[in-house]
């Protein structure tokens, strides 16, 4: 015997807390992804936060960014977690939302040719269930 | 020569079941709480240390990075430190020793524990902390280790579980007059403890501290810094760390040899030599009743094996000659592991500034003592807190512990109707090397025999083997063989797996001191023998499975059956 194998049996339950809660609700009622500002700061985050790490004080989530935005970095995945080839590429792109100082990681679609500065917009599914992808990702800018 | 360094201020969210707040969220509560308490911003804040357990608690890989924002650690110098459940007493050291050594004068401490994240049962984190190659294949359980432990120390003193149960009915009933306690009760006994469900004996349900969700605060300042910002500093006098072998079973279950270095070295640096008269408070650290005791015993703060009777007559009580764990320990308060340890620095220091409101101890508690205790169960973290001349009960505060502390409960069915509630997998395997000692060990059972390793410089046989010894550190000298023979150090009945389903047939794991391993003993089960017969101290064998049926694994030995066939039934595992 060289070697025994094992695992770790677990599962997670993730809450999503009382910023991700306030942010998802808002994805799925009305469609808008909703941030937080920092008067102190000068600072709008998105998803939003309960609290502003830089200065510590309670924020609300109290503002509606986007759903246009500036793509800031972009990556054409080919392979999966497991290294394994895609069936076909996924593209994901940074994007810095209107309104907000934060980017935000989603998948790029109907964008055969991401740039970096490009204009891109949200695309919200029509059957929304408070999740992450509610969003199906962002698409080219419309205007 | 080191600064003095200063508690300034403290807080804590609700110790909960499960928390709806993120981890991220928890720490903010706290460790603004503690910051509103020190009357001072974020901004004030020179450098963050943060303390949490296993990442495998709150499912999140690098968990000290994830939880930087909510411990104010954006553009700080900012470290994690895990010492597993001795962390909540060691980031407070970290702490210290960033103020001390002059590289700040304002730290913020935050400790966070979000443990309802990992189904079915942390446990199943826990279960990779066993070897993974001589004890996991058993089917262990933790509790195992804490049941093997309190059996032991009960063995040795001939201890009475009602007077060890009178430590889970002290730190319940405590734990009422908590603000933030999850399982404070005013009116349980030490019959309700002695009828609670049976886990792995002696360990029943009442003597387990509960899984939680919560976080922790203070803020630590360097002395020119304190007089500036308080009339009542509390500080921090001496602290102290120690390891014992990583080897549990090697170790002597019967006193925490680790706890009583690392107060030897708070002590020392807090001038405390006689700490019986020179500490007023203590807080043990208290995720099992019995570990109350041990770690007092440890402590130096009564003698080895008298901690049980002075539980028993009230001596630690709240209002006793030492009061221990006022707060309500981790038996009333709650055990979000990494922040209940800080609960206790906390906790002194708002004893010794006399704002514990009910919690308060009677007369002018000028020291106090408080230690956490984990990595895989052997190491001690102690830190020795004091105020100068006593609490000023009548000076003007502004800044009173929070009376209302935040963080929202959610059951069950709230988790599941949750907006963006997510359960999933982890999804990973590991292959385990054998390494060349233990390969070696696992041929040999193979071929129906034990391997030793032996140290000519300490003279040790041991079991399990190692190619080093990690008292001389130097290499170990060769390879002999030990009998299959031993007696039983310390034993289980458990009833219960490990991710707390009822066991049909209950298991016995067991200690077994081989008859010639200089080492200690090791893990394996009993079998062949009624529960009720089996005793420390009984002679016993191993017994082997067939030649045809082994392969190289602890399991090439069924189980260890009394030696004396007289004792021996029918082996009813099967």
């Amino acid at each position: 015997m060289r070697s025994v194998a094992g695992e770790l049996p677990v599962a997670f339950r993730y809450t999503p807390g009382v910023g991700n809660t306030a942010f998802l609700e808002a994805l799925r009622d009305r469609a808008v992804l909703l941030g937080s500002r920092c008067e102190h700061c000068d600072v709008t985050v998105v998803p939003a936060r309960i609290f502003c790490e830089r200065c510590f004080a309670e924020l609300e989530a109290n503002v509606e960014c986007g759903p246009a935005g500036t793509l800031v970095s972009w990556t054409v995945a080919r392979v999966d977690v497991d290294g394994a080839n895609l069936a076909s590429p996924a593209t994901f792109g940074l994007v810095r939302l209107d309104g907000a100082d934060s980017v935000f990681l989603h998948r790029l679609v109907g964008i055969d040719q991401p740039e970096t500065g490009m204009r891109v917009e949200a695309r919200f599914r029509d059957d929304r269930q408070g999740s992450i992808l509610d969003l199906e990702g962002f698409g080219p800018a419309v205007a | 020569m080191s600064r003095r360094v200063a508690v300034v201020g403290a807080g804590m969210t609700r110790f909960v079941r499960r928390a709806q707040e993120t981890g991220k969220e928890l720490s903010w509560i706290a460790a603004r709480a503690a910051l509103d308490s020190a009357g001072i911003g974020l901004d004030r804040v020179d450098a963050v240390c943060n303390g949490t357990a296993p990442d495998a608690f709150d499912g999140v890989h690098r968990k000290g990075d994830y939880l930087a924002d909510g411990s104010g650690g954006f553009g700080k110098p900012y470290i994690r430190t895990y010492v597993g459940g001795g962390t909540g007493v060691f980031a407070p050291i970290q702490g210290w020793y960033t103020v001390a050594s002059g590289m700040a004068d304002v730290v913020l401490v935050v400790a966070e524990e979000k443990m309802s994240s990992c189904q079915p049962h942390p446990q199943g984190a826990f279960l990779t902390i066993f070897d993974n190659l001589i004890e996991r294949p058993l089917g262990p359980n933790l509790l195992w280790i804490f049941a093997l432990e309190m059996q032991r120390y009960m063995h040795a003193y001939g201890l009475d579980k009602r007077d060890i149960a009178a430590v889970a009915v002290k730190n319940k009933r405590n734990a009422a007059d908590h603000p933030a306690a999850l399982l404070g009760q005013s009116d349980i006994s030490v019959d309700d403890v002695l009828a609670s469900e049976t886990l792995a004996w002696p360990v029943q349900r009442l003597d387990v501290s509960p899984i939680s969700d919560g976080a922790a605060a203070l803020v630590l300042a360097s002395e020119d810094v304190a007089g500036s910002l308080t009339d009542l500093p509390v500080w921090i006098q001496g602290v102290g760390w120690n390891l014992d072998t990583t080897y549990w079973t090697n170790r002597d279950l019967v006193y925490p040899e680790y706890v009583e270095n690392a107060a030897r070295m708070a002590y020392e640096m807090a001038g405390v030599r006689e700490p019986r008269k020179q500490i007023h408070i203590a807080e043990p650290y208290d995720p099992f009743d019995y570990k109350e005791l041990h770690h007092l015993e440890g402590l130096m703060l009564f003698d080895r094996g008298k901690a049980p009777e002075a539980a028993r007559d009230g001596v630690t009580a709240r209002d006793g000659d030492l009061p221990c764990c006022p707060s309500g320990g981790l038996l009333g308060v709650g055990n979000p592991i990494a922040a209940a340890g800080l609960m206790k620095i906390a906790e002194l220091f708002w004893q010794l500034r006399g704002e514990a409101g009910a919690r308060q101890v009677p007369g002018t508690p000028e020291r106090g003592v408080a230690q956490a205790w984990g990595d895989l169960m052997q190491v001690g973290t102690v830190m020795v807190m004091g105020s100068d001349g006593g609490p000023a009960t009548t000076a003007a505060n502004a800044h009173t512990p929070p009376r209302e502390p935040r963080a929202t409960p959610l059951d069950d069915p709230s988790f599941r109707s949750a907006t963006g509630a997510i359960e999933e997998p982890l999804d990973a395997a590991y292959r385990w090397d054998t390494g060349r000692a233990m390969g070696r060990f696992l041929e040999t059972l193979a071929e129906g025999r034990i391997a030793a390793t032996t140290c000519s410089s300490c003279g040790r046989t041991l079991v399990p083997p190692r190619q080093f010894c990690e008292r001389c550190f130097r290499p170990t000298d060769g390879w002999v063989d030990v009998a299959p023979l031993g007696k039983v150090e310390t034993f289980s009945i458990c009833h219960v797996s490990w991710d707390m389903r009822p066991l049909d047939v209950p298991q016995l794991p067991a200690v077994i001191r081989l008859d010639e391993a200089s080492s200690g003993g090791f893990l394996h089960l009993l079998g062949e023998v009624d529960p009720d017969d089996v005793e420390i101290g009984m002679a016993v064998e191993a017994v082997w499975r067939p030649d045809s049926d082994r392969e190289g694994s602890i399991l090439d030995i069924a189980y260890f059956r009394p030696r004396d066939a007289a004792t021996r039934v029918g082996d009813a595992r099967g």
